[in-house]
């Protein structure tokens, strides 16, 4: 059966009638605009054997449904329905519990019912009256293979089921410690999950699954809370300021699991956005209470920088050993030069700035970049309050956050309120409403990057190291004024960080409805509606007096995002006999989603100090765009159990894209997967293998592109009166198809000593070919880029996760697990005529980061020597090394293999919790180190600098500079200065003699610094990630106080490094959340953090 | 418990039903089509808003920092660096040159040839004709700048997107032919054309630009290829229709911010330029009254005379004259709305004058070569004959019939001051002035004859790049263009 043709077996043809066109916010916060109009299944009679039977055996199974019969439902001590139950009448029939927990069998009084399900101990009920519906209450099991997981579509499944990786992430081992964006919460906890911290500590962070699967496209995964799938874009990316992604605003503490499906075996039914992978977010629900079922959570941290430059602090600002300031405009000497080549450092008398004119002793300031951060603060403080009943469960919380950085003035409050509910409003029909209100609010966010009004970094690497921070400071806070130790680039550090900030407000809504009906026994319908709906308004000021932009500037920037997903499924759940059982699920969804930005600038100010649109010298420069997609779905799966220890699991989708031309815009995919547990199998069960499973599977994933890909666009500028039309620049294309990945994943599963150690063991290779990359092609074509519909990249990769539970003792546990990665990537080609070499992902100067034909995604291409054939750097006569014309490989930024070591002790009321994160391999181009070499700022500057760091004598004959230097002993032949700065670069010359050139540190340094070979380091790295140190204070002392439990504990996150090799930065850092990593410039340092947290619950 | 899907299938309607919904997926993908419909830009452009497009692309790269003051005029000496003077010791690499490269090749090219398509379709050959005389001008400051190029398969996407050489040799053929078929479109009796940033829609204009680029060409290649040098010449003279006036020379004349002169933009917030120091001794050698014009005193009141940089001085050495003690350009040059010279009517003099010494015309060298100079100073307001007079007959500027190279390319270097690739295509063509390399020069005495290929053709037109390499010599500043003899 081949499955492109399988639009031919089964056409599912459904109609919704959903649209939400000017998304009232508030209306639509339990979205009731949308309603199912008619659900309909239609089988084409052509090639219809699977699905056909099972949807024969699934109608003929609903009217052979029998009576006598008798009802109940099953739930878990909190009152959570339990689904998929095994309901056994004893020597007789069985059947599976619905969604709700409902279930109905054919059963006579005295008939005793078995319920079995895995992760819960087995319990046996008598009828003793039909009439009355049975409750059962199934308890928790001990062990812990038998896992229950959420999978796709928010469906929780026996984990021995399936036939791929997923795991998952509780409460606690998420929240050991928490961090301003949830993504780091992953960070080294799961294997083959790749989380990458962009700078700073209020920034974004970039999260990758099993390695990047489009060349060209996002990487990250899919993000469902709840059913609703929500936005994690990173907007405005590249700016002066590292926004966070969008993700982050969520609250840690609202979140009950996350549950990671590694790519597209695990996420087929999630269709376009499944080929990254997909994390489940499923929120806390309320639990039967005890006591007021009031929880409260207060974490206060501290935060300081992890790492930061180290810096020389023998020589000051100025050129040719020269300065004295006047005005640091060119009005001293050198003193416009932001530069340390400047005077040794050694208390004679010179005026700088803040002096007045007056001399003063040139000293070092060790600590003045130091100096300039401060310790940072977090408090967030959570409440909720929960509680279920027979017919409603619902949890409302609240979390209010702020957080001051260590950059000063940058702050950020977070406030969400979240609700979640359930309620029972008859035995078969089940309203779920989920809302979480998320408000991110911050008066001014850490400048980044390299504009000179607002960056932190660009002007502490361009730097006079005598420079005192506090005379920068007082003079700031005493005048207000922007007066800098350097006036030709920069305003004061300080002026820039108080004055030229960037606000930023954004107020989301995530909402969802669902109704859940159980139609028959084993047959339930399933309805939801969800949005995601964000609005992000930015204020983006620059001051009058800006040096570089001497007249400020101010740009209100707007986003409005929204995206709304409406589903319907039938799930159809049955034991066929008693060895098989089929669960088959059919369902639709329609996505649509708008993406708008408004963007108004005033370019140059009128007046000082007034923030308005209107207070503008030019003309407001405008940008606007709106965009708006749509997809329409169908699918379905199908699980077919034998005997609880074989299952086969198949998926199919549909996809009907607007972002794709007319005739191309339908698109399907299949999968299928299968699992057996052997040791159930073979009876293999003993003392030390406890548990033994293999799974496999086959899957492919379809996806679409970005609106408005198709037609060649001219952007609009006004000259004048008179407007201008210019060309995109980039050549679309009319004929794209849809992209596709496929990939085959193997498995084993291994528990041992009763389940103590578990042993997780996947193999996976994906490919994913018809890649819609925009390729930058030669401009001499008239054009800058070209939309391409081809391209294959192909994933290799390992993933072990290993758990341990060593010490089991009632008073004494200690687990820990260990996860590890290694995922191996080749871009096999790019076009189709195998023209194109490279993918450009990102640049900084001449240093790209590519995807280059085979080679591994990522490749660090850029300058560098010039060598000989034996591999010596080759100096030219003029004693400086010679710079290759052809740009070199230099390395990749994805690392060779990542991983995890997680302990969790617990000593009667301590608790003790500890995570290693490590990731080993890979590279970075470093251009802060480029940078700092070129101003002379970084101590890796010194060897050379002077007689006492290593320098040689050398003098310029005649004293005139034009002459190349000549070493020199004692002094200049005729009486010629001498210099004990000199260097030989290390290499051969033309002939292959070793160098002998003798030649000033500084333009050695100067020079090197544009070779970017001598700037891209290794960029592994082994962090002390997390620590909790808890204790639960004793029952006894709190119920006094009706309190039913209260825990103190001390937390710390990015403590430490335990390895790095780079030099001066910290190798987890980018730009931004996109493709373009394995480049560092500027990046601010990234933070630790310590403090305290306590927990109450009422 | 009789619900069942099997009912439902058997349910009266449903047929209709079915059926309404296979006609609603076709009405679905239609719905599909129209949301897909792009908001944001223009899909469908009209040719007078391309052309206006095209001319302030254009503009901008031949005036901006990346071709002209950032390279071209350091090279030829007319400005020099005092901050970040890696440029001015010609440490330039394979990315120093390409947002010129690209500017043209897309924004400029591009529109030019859908503006062209558009003018055929509504059959205004005007629209046509003015493509022509745009690309010949593209083309022809790329070729100068870089010598090989892609030209006849360029801005060919749709067939490919690489793009093979041409010789220098055959663009300059290619482009003195286009031009003549932009003369046989442009007709000042036919449609009108609008959006023209440049005439104002001038046609009898366009033909006398048409014809003084032609001209220009001409004697670009008079050395390599003379025969189709002095042809030119003859035709183009024959025709009498050159630009012949100051207000007929081609120039895009600039706006305020945002639309300001790129000299203006980078002087509103950088520091890094100031008037050369050759420029500043030739001006005061001749007591030119043009150097109040292309210069600034300095800011530093205390001194009252003009003081140049020396070319190619490491950062510390240029920094150390301070910043206010040397000489900015003169603010004419970084007026908001300045204007970026395309070709002055001194220029076509000079030209002419060339042309006449070279025997490619029968006109006198002598007369014209002081007219260009006229021309120079009226261009700047400077009309008042007697010192117009006074400083022609300096025996140092009067015009030397043994040496035209010499007479010619000194006066024509001053002339061209603010257009650095006019006089970088000069100063290599004529050999004259006779300048010294930078002081800190990376290459020691060499100095540049052209301009390194963007790195990124090694990349995405490899092919095509390593046959140009091959063929014209290495891609470094100093393998010499086929134009350059000597």
């Amino acid at each position: 059966m081949t499955f492109s043709s399988f639009e031919n077996v089964v056409i599912i043809c459904y109609s919704i009638y959903s649209y939400n066109k000017n998304n009232p916010l508030f209306s639509s916060i339990f979205i009731a605009n949308t309603s199912i109009q008619i659900i309909q299944i239609y089988i084409k009679m052509k090639h219809r054997y699977l699905l056909s039977l099972l949807l024969w055996l699934s109608i003929t199974s609903v009217l052979h449904a029998q009576t006598p019969a008798v009802k109940g439902t099953v739930h878990t001590e909190n009152g959570t329905p339990l689904s998929g139950v095994s309901i056994r009448v004893l020597g007789g029939k069985a059947t599976l519990s619905s969604n709700l927990g409902n279930f109905t069998i054919a059963a006579s009084p005295g008939d005793t019912l078995s319920f079995t399900y895995i992760g819960y101990e087995a319990t046996q009920a008598v009828v003793s009256d039909q009439s009355q519906p049975l409750d059962i209450t199934l308890h928790q099991a001990a062990t812990e293979l038998s896992e229950v997981v959420v999978t796709a579509l928010g469906i929780s499944k026996e984990k021995k089921s399936l036939g791929y990786a997923v795991q998952e992430l509780k409460s606690e081992q998420l929240n050991t410690t928490q961090t301003p964006n949830l993504v780091n919460n992953l960070s080294g906890k799961i294997a083959g999950v790749r989380v990458t911290n962009s700078q700073g500590d209020m920034g974004s962070s970039r999260i990758v699954i099993r390695g990047e699967t489009s060349i060209a496209g996002n990487n990250q995964p899919l993000f469902v809370l709840d059913g609703v799938p929500i936005d994690n874009s990173q907007l405005g990316a590249g700016g002066s300021r590292d926004y966070s992604n969008a993700l982050a605003d969520l609250n840690s503490e609202d979140i009950e699991s996350m549950s990671v499906l590694k790519g597209p075996n695990a996420a087929a039914l999630y269709g376009s956005r499944a080929a990254h992978g997909v994390i489940i977010i499923k929120t806390k629900l309320g639990k039967k209470r005890k006591g007021l079922g009031i929880y409260f959570n207060s974490n206060n941290t501290f935060s300081s920088l992890l790492s930061l430059p180290e810096y020389q602090n023998v020589f000051g600002q100025g050129g040719n050993g020269e300065f004295s300031y006047v005005d640091g405009n060119g009005g001293g000497l050198n003193d416009n030069v932001d530069e340390s080549w400047g005077p040794r450092m050694e208390g004679q008398l010179i005026p700088q700035f803040g002096s007045n004119g007056e001399a003063v002793p040139f000293v070092p300031h060790p600590d003045n970049v130091k100096s300039f951060f401060r310790t940072g603060f977090t408090t967030s403080n959570s409440i909720s309050v929960a509680d279920a009943g027979d017919k409603y469960s619902y949890r409302l919380g609240f979390n209010d956050g702020h957080q001051t950085g260590v950059i000063p003035n940058s702050k950020l409050n977070r406030r969400n309120i979240s609700f979640n509910s359930q309620f029972k409003i008859t035995d078969k029909l089940n309203l779920t409403a989920m809302a979480n209100y998320l408000i991110s609010d911050a008066p001014n966010l850490p400048g980044v990057g390299g504009k000179r009004a607002s960056s932190t970094m660009l002007q502490f690497t361009w730097f006079g190291r005598q420079v005192d921070m506090q005379s920068l400071k007082d003079s700031y806070f005493s005048t207000g004024s922007p007066d800098n130790w350097n006036n030709a680039y920069y305003p004061n550090p300080y002026f820039g960080a108080y004055e030229n900030t960037v606000e930023l407000r954004r107020d989301r809504l995530i909402g969802a409805i669902g109704l859940t009906y159980d139609i028959a026994p084993g047959l339930t319908a399933h309805f939801q509606s969800g949005t995601d709906y964000y609005n992000d308004r930015r204020k983006l000021k620059i001051a009058y007096g800006t040096s570089g932009t001497p007249f400020g500037s101010y740009e209100e920037v707007g986003y409005t995002i929204n995206e709304n997903n409406t589903e319907g499924t039938l799930n159809f759940d049955k034991h066929l006999n008693s060895d098989f059982s089929l669960n088959i699920l059919a369902g639709g969804n329609i996505r649509s989603k708008t993406y708008e930005e408004n963007d108004q600038k005033a370019p140059r100010l009128a007046i000082g100090g007034v923030y308005t649109l209107d207070n503008s010298r030019d003309p407001l420069i405008s940008t606007n765009v709106y965009s708006r997609l749509k997809v329409y779905s169908l699918y379905g799966s199908a699980q077919l159990g034998y005997k609880n220890y074989a299952f086969l699991n198949v998926t199919a989708r549909n996809d009907w894209s607007s972002t794709l031309p007319a005739n191309n815009l339908s698109y399907f995919y299949p999968s299928v997967n299968g699992t057996v547990v052997f040791t159930d199998l073979f009876h293999l069960k003993s003392n030390v293998l406890s548990y033994g499973k293999i799974r496999g599977g086959w899957a492919e994933v379809g996806a679409d592109t970005d609106p408005y890909q198709l037609y060649d666009t001219y952007g609009f500028t006004l000259f004048g009166s008179n407007p201008l039309l210019t060309t995109s620049g980039i050549k679309m294309n009319k004929k794209i198809k849809s992209e596709t990945t496929t990939s085959t994943e193997l498995g084993l599963d291994l528990g041992f000593f009763n389940s103590r150690a578990t042993l997780d063991i996947s193999l996976y290779n994906t490919n994913s070919f018809n890649q819609i990359l925009k390729v930058d092609i030669t401009p001499t074509s008239g054009y800058t880029q070209e939309l391409l519909n081809a391209g294959k990249i192909n994933n290799k990769g390992l993933e072990v996760a290993l758990g341990v539970t060593p010490i089991k003792q009632p008073d004494f546990n200690w687990n820990f697990s260990v996860n590890f990665a290694l995922n191996k990537s080749e871009v096999k080609y790019l076009d189709d005529a195998g023209e194109l070499e490279n993918y450009t992902l990102g640049s900084d100067g001449t240093a790209q980061v590519v995807a280059a034909v085979g080679k591994t995604y990522g490749t660090i291409i850029g300058t560098a020597y010039q060598r000989d054939a034996k591999g010596n750097i080759l100096i030219s006569s003029n004693g400086l090394p010679e710079t290759d014309p052809t740009l070199q490989d230099l390395g990749h930024f994805t690392p060779d293999w990542n991983g995890g070591f997680y302990n969790n002790l617990k000593y009667k009321n301590w608790g003790l919790s500890f995570l290693i994160d490590a990731s080993i391999g890979g590279s970075i181009y470093s251009g802060s180190n480029s940078t700092g070499q070129y101003t002379g700022v970084l101590a890796s500057t010194l060897p050379g600098r002077g007689a006492e760091f290593g320098g040689l004598n050398y003098y310029y004959p005649g004293n005139d500079k034009k002459n190349l230097p000549v070493a020199a002993s004692g002094s200049g032949p005729n009486g010629e200065k001498v210099y004990d700065d000199g260097i030989i670069a290390p290499g051969v010359t033309a002939s292959g003699d070793a160098n002998q050139q003798i030649i000033p540190a500084s333009l050695y340094y100067k020079t090197i610094s544009s070779v970017d070979e001598q700037y891209v380091y290794d960029a592994s790295y082994v962090k002390f990630r997390e620590l909790r140190l808890s204790y639960q204070l004793p029952g006894a002392w709190l119920s006094r106080m009706g309190i039913q439990g209260a825990s103190v504990a001390l937390v710390g996150r990015n403590l430490f490094f335990i390895y790095k090799k780079a030099p001066n930065i910290d190798p987890e850092t980018a730009f931004s959340t996109g493709n373009a990593q394995g480049l560092e410039d500027l990046t601010l340092p990234t933070s630790r953090s310590y403090g305290i947290n306590l927990s109450v619950q009422f | 418990m009789k619900y069942s899907i099997y009912k439902y299938l058997l349910r009266p309607g449903t047929l209709l039903v079915s059926s309404l919904l296979i006609l609603g997926v076709s009405s679905c993908k239609k719905e599909l089509v129209r949301i897909n419909k792009n908001p944001n830009a223009v899909e469908d452009p009209t040719a007078d808003y391309l052309l206006s497009g095209a001319e302030k692309s254009a503009a901008d790269a031949y005036w901006g920092a990346t071709a002209n003051f950032g390279s071209s005029q350091l090279i030829t000496q007319q400005w020099a660096l005092i901050q970040y003077t890696d440029p001015d010791r010609y440490i330039f690499d394979g990315s120093s040159f390409s947002d010129f490269w690209t500017t043209l090749y897309t924004s400029s090219l591009t529109n030019i040839k859908v503006m062209m398509q558009l003018g055929e379709e509504a059959e205004n050959n005007n629209y046509v004709g003015v493509g022509h005389v745009l690309r010949a001008w593209n083309f022809q400051l790329l070729t100068d700048a870089f010598g090989n190029i892609p030209y006849k398969q360029s801005g060919n996407v749709e067939q490919s997107s690489l793009a093979a050489y041409d010789s220098q040799q055959e663009i300059y053929e290619g482009l003195l032919s286009e031009l003549d078929t932009a003369l046989l479109q442009l007709d000042p009796g036919g449609a009108a054309i609008e959006g023209d940033l440049i005439y104002g829609g001038d046609i009898s204009n366009w033909r006398r630009f048409a014809h003084s680029l032609q001209l220009r060409i001409a004697l670009r290649i008079a050395d390599a290829a003379p025969a189709l040098a002095k042809s030119t010449v003859q035709k183009v003279l024959d025709s009498k229709e050159l630009i012949s006036a100051n207000d007929q020379a081609a120039q895009f004349i600039y706006d305020k911010s945002p639309n300001w002169n790129p000299v203006a933009n980078n002087f509103s917030t950088r520091n890094d330029y100031r008037i050369s120091k050759t420029v500043v001794d030739r001006l005061y050698a001749l007591d030119d009254p043009r150097l109040p014009i292309y210069a600034n005193l300095p800011e530093n009141k205390n001194i009252k005379k003009y003081v140049g940089v020396p070319n190619g001085l490491t950062t510390s050495d240029a920094n150390s004259l301070g910043l206010a003690n040397t000489s900015k350009p003169g603010s004419y040059f970084s007026a908001d709305n300045a204007p970026a010279v395309i070709q002055a009517y001194s220029e076509v003099l000079f030209l002419r004058a060339e042309a006449a010494a070279r025997g490619f015309s029968a006109e006198n060298a002598a007369a014209l070569y002081q007219q260009a100079i006229t021309a120079s100073f009226n261009q700047y307001g400077i009309t008042d004959e007697a010192v117009i007079a006074a400083y022609l007959n300096q025996p140092s500027v009067k015009y030397n019939a043994s040496n035209y190279k010499k007479s010619i390319g000194d006066q024509k270097w001053i002339a061209l001051f603010g257009e650095g690739l006019e006089a970088f295509a000069e100063w290599r063509r004529l050999d004259y002035p006779d300048l010294e390399p930078a002081v800190a020069g990376k290459y020691g005495d060499k100095m540049p004859v052209r301009f390194i290929y963007p790195s990124t053709e090694q990349t995405l037109n490899r092919k095509a790049y390593r046959a140009a390499v091959a063929a014209q010599g290495t891609d470094d500043l100093f393998t010499k263009l086929w134009f350059d003899k000597n």
